[in-house]
């Protein structure tokens, strides 16, 4: 275990024992991270600290059941995660049911659709656009699409770890990642 | 699908997702698809595109907070930990626990608490628009005792629609349809409760959840995987298991806040 690890122990101990100014320490350690999730499923900045707010309450609230069996990083970003989901669901309530109805599932193909070459140097130039359709279909994907595909890819969570944040089973999981991987493909094929 | 030969045509883009994020498949499926990227030039291709296209989203702008955020945070939490301190919450989750073991003699309780409820709704809607201090206290009283019952009871919901969605367990299925049959009882009763109390909101959800819990209450022991998929994807389309989940935190916080 580093040391940084077991400073951490020792930190989640105290705050346990309802030592606050642990508890600040934890929160200072990792409510940045917090944000960047939130804020990637989200894609709302204030909705993402609103989100920030309640997960860190939750986690002190329930400090008494986290267990040690997964980090306590992953711990609190599961909690994040469903708070950022709780945040959207009372303030954007349509999103949820979004564009996944009546969606595929088929295992058909899409990578060779069109295969890219290696960019050129105009194509380079057009990352703005890139950026500007990846963050679009983000935001239009349904939120279990958005959020399984932002934990997998971007936070580096197991399937196993989004599919108990997510209260899906793992084949559910996969195909929520599939999808939405599928739409962002569809989304920058345009482009090439 | 893609044909290049046999091999290549079993692994799909899918597939290659998982193996891109090395989770979600056996050792010996990776062991093939490392095999088969060094062999074939075409899948090869196919996952540089999608290597290429997941790095195109890694350049998507991130959302970075500012500079004060994590100063603001703390002190928004600061206060609401204050007025909560956590010995008192320990004890109550404690308590929450093991009145959780004790379900079967809970739904005899609930029923009465709840015709006790709906009675004193009953009896402070029917007298007068100036209700007595007792009258609304007691009314107070009874919108707490149903919101902490409706917010139990969508707890078991959540978790049977969880069941109906993840298992394809005959066994889990046959007590999962026992406890559907239950739930529809108490929902009926949490509904009229709430109509009563005049939070026609949660009255209106509550008869929404019903038609699914008959769904699950009545389905056949024998019932193909069809019919399974069906309600699966009901619940997929319309989110119902998270608006059972917000409805649950709502209730909760308003209760909290109310106590």
């Amino acid at each position: 275990m580093t040391m940084a690890a077991k400073q951490e122990e020792h930190w989640v101990d105290a705050a346990r024992r309802g030592d606050r100014a642990a508890f600040r320490r934890l929160v200072e350690a990792h409510a940045c991270a917090l944000f960047t999730v939130c804020a990637r499923i989200t894609r709302d900045a204030a909705l993402a600290e609103d989100a920030v707010q309640e997960a860190l309450f939750n986690a002190y609230r329930h400090l008494a059941d986290f267990d040690g069996r997964s980090a306590f990083k992953t711990w609190l970003h599961r909690i994040a995660v469903n708070a950022a989901l709780e945040q959207l669901r009372r303030r954007h309530r349509d999103e949820i049911c979004g564009s996944d109805l009546g969606e595929s599932e088929d295992e058909e193909d899409f990578l060779l659709s069109r295969v890219a070459e290696i960019p050129s140097p105009g194509q380079e130039a057009r990352g703005a656009e890139i950026r500007r359709r990846v963050d679009a279909e983000l935001a239009r994907m349904t939120l279990t699409e958005r959020t399984a595909f932002v934990m997998r890819h971007a936070e580096g969570q197991s399937l196993k770890d989004i599919s108990q944040a997510l209260s899906l089973n793992i084949s559910a999981c996969k195909q929520a990642i599939f999808r939405a991987v599928r739409k962002l493909r569809g989304a920058l094929q345009p482009l090439r | 699908m893609n044909t290049i030969d046999n091999s290549t045509s079993r692994i799909s883009d899918n597939e290659l997702i998982l193996y891109f994020y090395r989770d979600g498949l056996t050792p010996e499926r990776m062991a093939e698809i490392d095999n088969a990227l060094f062999a074939q030039p075409e899948l090869r291709q196919r996952y540089t595109e999608l290597q290429r296209m997941l790095h195109e989203i890694d350049c998507a702008p991130a959302f970075e907070p500012d500079a004060v955020f994590t100063q603001r945070v703390w002190q928004g939490l600061a206060s609401r930990i204050d007025a909560e301190p956590l010995p008192s919450r320990t004890r109550r989750s404690w308590l929450a626990e093991w009145i959780a073991r004790l379900a079967p003699a809970r739904i005899i309780v609930t029923v009465f608490t709840l015709a006790f409820a709906v009675a004193i709704g009953f009896y402070a809607g029917r007298h007068g628009t100036a209700p007595s201090d007792d009258a609304a206290q007691a009314h107070a009283a009874s919108t707490r005792v149903l919101d902490a019952y409706v917010a139990d009871h969508l707890r078991a919901t959540e978790g049977l629609l969880l069941t109906a969605v993840n298992t394809d367990s005959n066994e889990l299925n046959a007590g999962n349809r026992e406890l559907a049959a239950a739930l529809v009882q108490s929902n009926r009763l949490y509904a009229l409760a709430a109509a009563r109390s005049g939070n026609a909101r949660l009255a209106d959800f509550l008869r929404q959840i019903e038609p699914v819990l008959l769904e699950v209450a009545n389905q056949p022991a024998d019932a193909p995987i069809e019919s399974r998929e069906g309600l699966r994807e009901y619940l997929r389309k319309t989110d119902l298991l998270f608006q059972v989940r917000a409805t649950q935190a709502r209730v909760d916080a308003a209760n909290r806040h109310r106590t």
